[in-house]
């Protein structure tokens, strides 16, 4: 099978067709809210203050997600307070960004005679660079041109049962079709590592997935605090998982069986295809940003939801521009929050399918979404900040 | 009584998962592989949450996949609730001295 997607010059494959606006503020926000088709990134991280690894991450956020397989054509402006910096200069990200065949434009309060100008002129570019975008039909393509980034979360004794479980069955069959596909969250691989690292293409891949966990769990330990009164979270208890160890267990098993490549940093786009352990941490608001800037085409939340309560309407997680999925195994969620559940697992656990048969339903439904139908999230307008994932001190 | 079902993830394992709501009493029918066993719960267990499938002495591993998911902080029954409040975890724990690696 395969599914119906934009072909990009560089020869990766879209599912989605926006004109993207970087990097966040004024005058980005504004010519998204007056032109329909844009995508823009809203967060506080512009770079300012910030070491040079932190700011590279941030440049690498900003060109990763223009070169999005999903982005058409990319406006860049050069009014934010990092834009100083050399890794964050306009010319610098138009450049990357353009190497991969797209459309780039810059603007700049400057030269082109203020913001309220930059403004108009970016309005006026925008228009005209959706209404091109909008001439490209979507062509029937091989599933290698998938790019998956999956967290989990909420998650409770359902994930680990069902839930991962089916993502782990897609993730299979995604990376034997010559796809890439992403998890991470190392603080939830504690416990979980030996098993992973047994899975690593190379000793050294093996090693860095054991480091990246020594790493994480010497910081948790330098806290002083019992680890489960931080992770597993409060909704994680509440849905009955009882240590960290026990979360990580089932975590993994939405990373399938299929070898480990590579160990990425976030927003690290790979530079071959297969299975890859990225070394972010679990929050949302990070964490999809930067599985669409290492080039995700779509992502997803396998949710366990036992521990959440009056929870009908869910907000998603900011994706930018990679098409967002709920999933569930727990049918208390699901009949909590259907509206916004795009697909459901919890059928292992009531005994109506087995493994295989819901892994190949959940194919069929990122086939659907990779190919044009919306996600449940993508019918709300509502879009949450972005909190990128930068580990230096700021000065 | 009525009959419940929990799931064991592994032959290994020393809890089951429970996948019904289970009042004091109940029959818990457990299976694993081809295998059926049945224990009787001695107390309430949630939807989702972990029954002994045998005694765990204090200090004993207590294992779920296969895999170690942390001691028993007390001596556990069996049929009864494993959770926070008789499981402990070992790993990343900050509030013990040095930590414990498994």
């Amino acid at each position: 099978m395969s599914f119906f997607g934009y072909i990009r010059p560089d020869g990766s494959v879209g599912t989605r067709n926006y004109v993207l606006v970087i990097p966040q503020g004024l005058i980005a926000k504004s010519i998204c809210d007056f032109v329909a088709g844009t995508r823009t990134i809203l967060t506080v991280d512009h770079g300012s203050g910030r070491t040079a690894n932190d700011r590279e991450r941030i440049a690498r956020v900003l060109i990763g997600l223009g070169r999005n397989p999903n982005v058409a054509s990319v406006i860049i402006h050069a009014a934010s307070p990092g834009v100083g910096y050399p890794e964050l200069k306009a010319e610098r990200l138009a450049d990357e960004i353009a190497a991969s065949g797209k459309r780039v434009e810059v603007i700049d309060p400057v030269k082109d005679g203020g913001v309220y100008e930059a403004i108009a002129k970016g309005i006026q570019l925008a228009r005209m660079m959706v209404y091109e975008a909008s001439k490209l039909r979507r062509v029937e393509t091989g599933d290698e041109h998938l790019c998956l980034g999956v967290k989990c979360g909420y998650s409770d004794t359902t994930s680990g049962i069902a839930g991962n479980p089916a993502v782990g069955y897609l993730f299979d069959k995604i990376v034997k079709a010559g796809g890439t596909a992403f998890f991470g969250e190392t603080t939830e691989i504690i416990g979980a590592e030996h098993a992973l690292a047994k899975r690593a293409v190379t000793p050294d891949v093996a090693k860095a997935i054991l480091n990246a966990v020594a790493h994480r769990e010497a910081l948790a330990k330098s806290t002083g605090l019992d680890i489960r009164t931080i992770n597993p979270i409060p909704a994680n208890i509440k849905g009955g998982l009882s240590s960290l160890e026990e979360k990580s267990l089932g975590a993994i098993h939405k990373a399938g069986t299929s070898p480990i490549q590579e160990v990425l940093q976030y927003a690290e786009k790979p530079k071959n295809k297969g299975l890859f352990f990225v070394d972010n941490w679990m929050g949302s608001y990070s964490i999809f940003a930067g599985y669409a800037a290492a080039g995700s085409n779509l992502v997803m939340f396998q949710l366990g939801g036992g521990g959440l309560a009056g929870r009908n309407l869910l907000e998603g997680s900011p994706s930018i521009v990679s098409p967002f999925l709920w999933l569930t195994s727990n049918p208390k969620t699901y009949a909590m929050a259907r509206d916004n559940i795009d697909f459901y697992s919890g059928t292992v656990i009531e005994g109506r399918e087995d493994p295989e048969q819901v892994g190949e339903r959940l194919y069929r439904t990122v086939i659907d979404i990779a190919s044009g139908t919306l996600s449940r999230s993508e019918t709300l307008t509502y879009v949450e900040p972005i909190d990128l994932y930068l580990e230096e001190p700021r000065f | 009584m009525a009959v419940r079902r929990a799931l064991i993830m592994h032959p290994k394992d020393n809890v089951a998962t429970t996948v019904e709501e289970i009042q004091p009493g109940d029959q818990v029918q457990v299976s694993s592989g081809g295998e059926v066993r049945t224990l009787t719960a001695v107390e309430a267990i949630p939807f989702g949450f972990k029954i002994a499938l045998q005694e765990i002495p204090q200090g004993a591993i207590i294992m779920k996949y296969g895999e170690t998911i942390g001691k028993a902080g007390r001596l556990i029954a069996r049929g009864a609730l494993v959770h926070v409040h008789n499981l402990e975890g070992t790993r990343a724990r900050g509030d013990l001295e040095g930590g414990e690696k498994r």
